[in-house]
């Protein structure tokens, strides 16, 4: 929809691109057919592990099945080396100094692939090993987190349970005190009473004394 | 030497029809866009280089030069790319063409000098002149800095163009003086192609530095202006 707006956008700014504009819309859904993959974008479906085979790094290993059949395994090197020497023989193909340029870079480039290639894909391996390491740490992290939350929890909770013993032992402790206290004062009671009653025993006594050493 | 040697520089058609736009777009077919989380080896090379070149480059930049960013990057991309991909054989370079080569430089300088002009004019003004100079010498010290400023962006286009276009043709050239020679002096040839694997690997860097040299004068003329 946005190329419409862009289209119309367009035939607006400069009337000899109202040709185009017209055409524009009419193309972009004839071309429609061609969409045949999935539209949707999300889940992306996987990444094949290895790419296709290939011989000489070309040529898809699919073509040298092809000809399998009708020509054993040399047909399609033969096939090769014949249409090489036909393009040179009829010089179709011209050597020229873009020739010898063209071995030299080409002779370059080979070179260092195959020297360097294995070391550069195992160093895209481990950048993209790195990344996801990287964020399994921190998941990880989190998690670890998220359980020592758990448990310190637990243990909370098992604490609030145990609670009622404290307060039964101050309890405990406060009527021990109570009794203490009433025991104290009942000893006094029964001592102070005594007293008084001794001293009548004793008043008693000695008026009873003096009586009989009056007589 | 009867053949024309600028023959491989010349707007490439197909059957009458101008490709060079097919042409100057096709680099950016090798650039996919990253669209997952772990992606194949060529698209997590291309993110590394990326993250790498940018953090370099724009470390010496503030925050309003930094909004350049995407600019200067895919900048120094298309020419690395375009430079890259015109050492193989019987392809065309655009870079080789001072008319693009003038069509990049003068608008990214022009936008460098106007920037510093609008925001900050006293100092942008202040740069013709540096410091400490006897005041005798003032005058001519402002025409020649107005010149040098001047020059800039031409020193841009033409830099790049002579750079990879004297690349192909000393290329070409060797090439066919191997050529030549193969018939006369078969040990000579192989001494005149062993130099031609040198120069080979010598335009491999001049198209990585041609690319990063321009990106890199690019922002500095905006470091100045911002």
């Amino acid at each position: 929809m946005l190329s419409r707006v862009v289209f119309s956008a367009a035939a607006a700014a400069a009337p000899c691109l109202k040709n185009a504009a017209l055409l524009g819309p009419g193309i972009l859904q004839a071309t429609r057919i061609f969409h045949t993959g999935r539209p949707s974008l999300a889940p992306v479906p996987p990444l094949p592990e290895h790419g296709g085979k290939v011989r000489l790094g070309l040529i898809p290993e699919e073509f040298f099945q092809f000809l399998y059949p009708k020509t054993g395994v040399t047909g399609p090197y033969v096939l090769g080396t014949g249409l090489i020497l036909y393009f040179l023989s009829k010089e179709i193909y011209v050597i020229t100094a873009e020739t010898f340029s063209a071995i030299s870079t080409i002779g370059l480039l080979i070179y260092v692939v195959k020297k360097y290639g294995a070391s550069i894909g195992e160093f895209a391996d481990k950048l993209n090993e790195q990344k996801i390491a990287q964020l399994e740490e921190v998941k990880q992290a989190s998690i670890k987190q998220i359980q020592d939350a758990i448990d310190m929890e637990k243990s909370q909770q098992a604490l609030v349970h145990k609670r009622h013993y404290l307060f039964d032992v101050q309890r405990n402790n406060i009527a021990m005190a109570l009794e203490l206290t009433y025991r104290e004062r009942l000893h006094r009671v029964y001592k102070e009473v005594k007293n008084r009653l001794d001293y009548h025993i004793s008043v008693q006594n000695m008026m009873s004394l003096k009586s009989k050493s009056r007589q | 030497m009867n053949e024309n040697l600028f023959a491989s520089f010349t707007t490439p058609t197909m059957m009458g029809l101008p490709i060079v736009i097919l042409i100057i777009l096709f680099p950016s077919i090798l650039f996919p866009s990253p669209n997952r989380l772990i992606n194949n080896r060529l698209i997590s090379i291309q993110q590394w280089l990326i993250q790498l070149t940018s953090k370099q480059m724009l470390s010496i930049h503030n925050y309003k030069g930094q909004t350049w960013a995407l600019m200067l990057m895919s900048l120094i991309l298309f020419i690395g790319s375009t430079n890259l991909l015109g050492l193989l054989p019987h392809s065309f370079t655009p870079t080789t063409q001072l008319s693009m080569n003038l069509g990049m430089a003068i608008p990214l300088w022009a936008g460098t000098v106007i920037t510093g002009f609008r925001h900050k004019t006293k100092a942008s003004l202040a740069h013709f002149l540096p410091q400490g100079t006897p005041l005798l010498l003032i005058p001519m010290l402002v025409i020649i800095e107005t010149i040098s400023l001047f020059i800039q962006p031409m020193a841009l286009a033409v830099r790049l163009t002579a750079n990879i276009t004297a690349g192909h043709l000393l290329i070409h050239l060797i090439g066919g003086a191997t050529l030549v020679l193969m018939d006369i002096s078969t040990a000579t040839a192989s001494i005149t192609f062993t130099i031609l694997i040198l120069l080979t690997i010598l335009e491999f860097a001049v198209a990585l530095i041609q690319a990063y040299v321009f990106t890199l004068l690019v922002s500095l003329y905006l470091h100045d202006n911002t």
